[in-house]
């Protein structure tokens, strides 16, 4: 049975496989390709350069000046210090453009790469959740990756460059003056980063689960207010949810305390740095030399102030990449089918495609079949194995209407995931005699067909949300089909085709949904079409009315051949409607009885 | 607050004055190096340097622990503040606002916070103190800088005013394609397997391209705007300090300003812009915290204005039983009345059933029953007013939490876990419910993931029976509690219903079930009101 009311604390654990080449594997794509990257990195280079070089300049200048020289010999460090402070503002602006401009450029690629790895995954190879948290969760982790080239791989190569520039600048008027800045850069850069660790690390590896227990326990408390309520039990929750509350707070304060020692790690070398130079400095240097020494560490320490930050960033990116790789790891779990390498997509085209009628539903047969979900690796109860199916064997004839009915947990579903080759099985199933295992996953589907539990609606017009099942559909054609399952009323007062569904389907009720991705599977004019549980989120009351009209809109004369269905339900329905009823009880066939 | 206020506020002054006490004994060190003092005779100036170093760095890190321990604590106190509050409220206002909403308002949306107490609000400080003090001070070493300072400085919040209003006309504009572009990817993951069924999940790919090309063109055409205000903010602050340079410069060669002061103002000029420049970068991160924060006032202020729950602080259940009675009982959900002067009686050890199209109100009478939705007329049990605590109820969500079956069970029992009375107690109620094939050690997650729908609303119903039968409660009331159980398991419920009312039970079961009318004493039909 699919768990369908399930959903996800936000930092439940998804699969203990996940590797880390996996999550390498997602960093790439994150990572724009030098060419790509290069403009960006150029730009933010000159930028600090140009901030670096503006108070190197404006320190000669003025002790310099100090000499009272001739005006002539200022100049060119009047001149300097107005274009770098043009510079550094005009080069930032276009850094931030180049760059930004290749993170998003990047973006497509990602997401292109993550969507890639979950086709062969969906919808089996998934975590079962209903409200789709944790691909939402996947979703903004994708997004969270745009971070890695923005805040951690510019930075900390600016913060570098910059940093090994200035060393060598100052190398050439003081070596000694030089040594110092370095010393004081490592040593900042080390301590910045281990006195976070130290302080931090642990506590900040507890924020990401704590802020999820919260999560999970706020979702609880909000959503069975009612129940606590009425069953008195309101004090207790809110006592344990202040309790999480407080646990985190302590956690976070201690993230933040390695944060800020960080920073001040940071303008504490600074400081050093200046001091040592005018020590070193003092003795050897003539006036303009001695204030460059002086206050370029300053500015140097100002780029390379991003280094924390970056290393912050770094760790949250990489949390975000791993989680990536282990809801949408490379390698298929065994257990799911797998779409031959083959990138011939012209061959996968629906039947529906073509004006041909049709053509007659193939006899599917099922002998001795077994069948279990993969092993998703998570303790998360959610994430439980479905029920397995054990030595089923089932005919249906072509054009037969069969009802398999069971109690919640019977397998049901996992038949139907079965049927539509989503799960792989042992044993024998064929259609028409040709055995399934022989067939690509892709192309079975053009002659079975599935009407989902929870069917997708996508955030689009009713028309866009039929259309992908048959694309050359006329408005006409579509129109009819809506009259057919039974919307053709609601769609009129809608609008027609152009009315907006909603994001995930929020303006549609659980029954139209059904009805709708009825009207999908219809235009698809799938040979074989299972119905899975077609009233599970039905108001109870429109239950029977739904259930009706699917049996009479699949069966209603078409052009083309009968149409087999296979009905999944856990209720019963009039038998008039369908030919032969099935029972499935823990994973069995208990009774293949006809009516 | 106000003492994170006045600790910032300190904090600031000390920062400032480490500030300034660094730039003056650089420029004192320099120029006396120049001068042809020894290492010796500045080694004064070297420790008091040293020291200034020390203080700034110190209160860097106070500054950040101060507003970090603030922000938690503000964090904390919001959130029970509100978490009070949504409970005065009650279900049928989490119900119209959204749970998952309500939820990520007081989870992550208060989070936001910390990027407003932690980070925006002490830059805020250090801007109004930092900025006047060194402006102060390099206009005593040297007015003319203090000028150009000056001028420059309200240039920066005067441009991000207009970038700002610039780029709020044109996101608004393109705020609707914006959210939409950028929620497609998820509408396409999450529809994969719906698009796998009808073979168009590789046709995709090229979609997903091309919709987040269009994203990118679409919010680079914000960023340009955008970015434009960070662009003036540099400016201001690298043409001042560039023009302080030169100025000086020039005055440096005329000898009418001593290098001193020059090393001095120059070192000062880029701090003056340096917080109001945080400031601008913390923007952003505060103002998720405001929007948040103001979201979260609103829900404060609608508890607020909600006598305080009298109700639940009634003491156990009364002893002395009587017919369950509704006089004149009506309902309104905003504007709209949903049950009309409803009245009747229920006599213990009755088995009724309330139906009725949907629409009608049913699961609206078992909401005023439980004082969920306020009410007019009166709703009386024997001789006094119906409670909570004499009702054992199953809703139509089943509203399991995380945790064991058991736990879920036993929800609000005084019965300490693991004692043999409460484990008696599930296995009955288990029983009753038809549940008895669910492992009550079985783990759930959260919002009870883990059941099938059937399973769960066994369970919920287990829930039901427990209270009914561990404080004896005088009511049950059941909403559609057999719409996803198969016949078999619905008469076995039926049964148990029976024997409830046979033990003196009220049974109250809202259904439209042809089992479940059967099995019924009696069956009250609501008919949806109609409004002319």
């Amino acid at each position: 049975m699919l768990i369908e009311n399930a959903s996800l604390g936000p930092a439940a654990p998804i699969a203990a496989q996940a590797t880390t080449a996996d999550a390498r594997d997602v960093l790439r794509h994150a990572q724009p390709g030098p060419r790509r990257f290069a403009p960006g990195l150029f730009f933010a280079l000159l930028s600090a350069i140009s901030a670096v070089a503006l108070l190197a300049c404006s320190a000669w200048l003025i002790a310099r000046a100090a000499e009272q020289p001739q005006l002539a010999y200022l100049s060119a460090a009047v001149v300097g210090v107005r274009a770098f402070a043009l510079g550094r503002a005009a080069f930032r602006y276009v850094d931030r453009l180049a760059s930004h401009d290749a993170a998003f450029r990047q973006l497509a690629e990602l997401r292109v790469a993550v969507f890639q790895r979950l086709i062969p995954l969906a919808p089996a190879g998934l975590a079962r959740t209903k409200r789709g948290d944790l691909l939402s969760r996947l979703v903004s982790d994708v997004d969270a990756l745009q971070d890695l080239p923005l805040r951690v791989v510019q930075p900390l190569l600016v913060s570098g460059v910059i940093a090994v520039l200035s060393v060598a600048g100052v190398w050439i008027v003081l070596p000694q003056a030089a040594l110092t800045l370095l010393v004081c850069l490592v040593v900042a850069f080390a301590a910045g980063t281990l006195l976070h660790a130290a302080i931090a690390a642990r506590a900040e590896r507890r924020l990401a689960p704590g802020r999820g227990a919260l999560m999970q326990q706020l979702l609880d408390f909000i959503g069975s207010l009612d129940v606590l309520l009425a069953f008195g039990a309101v004090d207790e929750r809110l006592q344990e949810l202040n309790r999480t509350d407080a646990a985190l707070r302590r956690d976070g304060v201690r993230a933040s305390l390695g944060a800020g020692l960080a920073a001040s790690a940071m303008t504490f070398a600074a400081g050093i740095a200046t001091l040592l130079a005018i020590l070193v400095g003092a003795p050897v240097l003539e006036g303009p030399q001695l204030a460059i020494v002086a206050l370029v560490p300053l500015a140097v320490f100002e780029v390379c102030g991003m280094v924390p930050l970056a290393v912050g960033a770094w760790r949250q990116v990489r949390t975000s990449a791993e989680r990536v790789a282990r809801i949408a790891p490379a390698a298929v779990p065994s257990g799911i089918p797998v779409e031959p390498a083959s990138g011939d997509q012209t061959a996968v085209a629906p039947a529906a495609e073509s004006d041909a009628p049709r053509p007659e539903a193939p006899a599917i047969v099922l002998n001795g079949l077994s069948a279990r979900w993969p092993d998703l690796g998570g303790r998360d109860p959610s994430l439980a194995p479905g029920v397995a199916l054990e030595g089923i064997s089932l005919t249906v004839a072509p054009g037969e209407r069969v009802l398999v009915r069971g109690e919640s947990g019977a397998g049901k579903t996992t038949l139907a995931n079965v049927l539509v080759r989503f799960l792989d099985y042992e044993g024998g199933f064929t259609l028409g005699g040709r055995e399934a295992k022989a067939m690509a996953p892709g192309e079975l589907r053009r002659t079975i067909g599935l009407c989902e539990q929870n069917p997708w609606i996508f955030d689009s017009s009713l028309r866009q949300n039929l259309l992908f099942a048959r694309e050359h559909a006329t408005d006409a054609e579509l129109t009819a089909m809506l009259e057919r399952v039974g919307l053709g009323e609601w769609a009129g007062s809608r609008g027609g085709l152009d009315a907006e569904l909603g994001e995930r389907g929020a303006l549609v009720s659980g029954g139209q949904a059904q009805r709708i991705a009825l009207a999908r599977a219809l235009l698809a004019d799938f040979p074989v079409l299972v119905v899975d549980e077609p009233t599970a989120n039905v108001d109870a009351a429109q239950a029977d009315a739904l259930m009706r009209d699917i049996l009479s809109a699949t069966s209603s004369a078409d052009a083309g051949a009968a149409r087999s269905v296979i009905l999944i339900s856990h209720d019963a329905v009039p038998a008039e409607l369908v030919d032969r009823e099935l029972v499935l009880s823990a994973g069995r066939l208990v009774s293949t009885g006809g009516l | 607050m106000r003492g994170f206020l006045a600790l910032g506020g300190l904090l600031g002054l000390i920062q400032t004055a480490s500030i300034i006490g660094f730039a003056w004994f650089v420029s004192v060190l320099v120029t006396g190096a120049i001068a042809g003092q020894s290492l010796a005779e500045l080694s004064g100036s070297f420790a008091a340097l040293a020291a200034m170093v020390l203080l700034r760095a110190f209160t860097v890190w106070a500054m950040d622990a101060a507003s970090a321990a603030g922000a938690a604590r503000v964090k904390s106190q919001l959130r029970v503040a509100v978490l009070a509050g949504i409970r005065k409220l009650g279900p049928s206002w989490t119900q119209r606002r959204g749970s998952a909403a309500t939820a990520t308002l007081v989870g992550p949306g208060l989070d936001a916070l910390d990027g407003y107490f932690g980070k925006y609000l002490p830059q805020l400080i250090l801007t109004a103190i930092a900025t006047p003090l060194l402006v102060l001070a390099i206009f005593l070493n040297d007015w003319l800088s203090a000028l150009i300072v000056a001028l420059a400085l309200p240039i920066i919040p005067l441009f991000m005013v207009l970038i700002g209003m610039a780029t709020q006309a044109v996101q608004r504009k393109q705020w609707d394609s914006l959210q939409h572009l950028s929620g497609s990817f998820l509408d396409v993951v999450g529809g994969l397997a719906t698009l796998k069924i009808f073979g168009r999940e590789r046709r995709q790919l090229a979609r997903i391209r091309t919709v987040t090309d269009s994203y990118r063109t679409e919010t680079m055409k914000v960023l340009r705007l955008s970015f434009l205000s960070g662009f003036v903010l540099e400016l201001a602050g690298s043409l001042s300090v560039a023009l302080i340079a030169v100025t000086i410069g020039l005055r440096l060669l005329d000898g009418q300003l001593t290098l001193a002061v020059g090393l001095f103002v120059l070192i000062l000029a880029p701090e003056v812009f340096l917080p109001v420049r945080n400031v601008g970068a913390q923007f952003h991160a505060a103002a998720d915290g405001m929007a948040a924060s103001a979201e979260v006032f609103e829900v404060l202020e609608l508890a607020d204005a909600i006598p305080a729950d009298a109700a639940a602080a009634a003491a156990a259940p009364a002893q002395a039983r009587g017919p369950l009675r509704l006089d004149g009982v009506s309902v309104h959900r905003g504007d709209r009345l949903i049950v009309d002067g409803l009245s009747a009686e229920f006599e213990p050890g009755t088995l009724s059933v309330l139906a009725g199209q949907s629409g009608s109100g049913k699961s609206t009478v078992l909401a005023a029953l439980l004082g969920f939705v306020p009410s007019a007329g009166e709703i009386t049990l024997g001789d006094g007013p119906l409670t909570r605590t004499e009702i054992a109820w199953a809703g139509q969500n089943p509203a399991l939490g995380s945790g064991s079956v058991a736990g879920n069970i036993a929800l609000g029992s005084a019965l300490a876990e693991g004692t043999p009375e409460r484990v008696r107690l599930i296995e009955a109620s288990m029983r009753l419910a038809a549940a008895s094939g669910i492992d009550p050690e079985h783990e759930l997650g959260v919002n009870g993931a883990g059941l099938s729908g059937g399973q769960a609303q066994r369970v919920a119903l287990a829930r039901a029976f427990y209270r009914w039968q561990e404080l004896g409660t005088p009511v049950l009331l059941l909403d559609e509690p057999s719409s996803a159980l198969d016949a078999e398991t619905e008469a076995r419920l039926l049964g148990s219903l029976r024997a409830a009312a046979d033990a003196g039970a009220i049974v109250i079961v809202v259904s439209h079930r042809e089992a479940v009318l059967a099995a019924a004493d009696r069956v009250l039909w609501l008919e949806t009101v109609h409004v002319d």
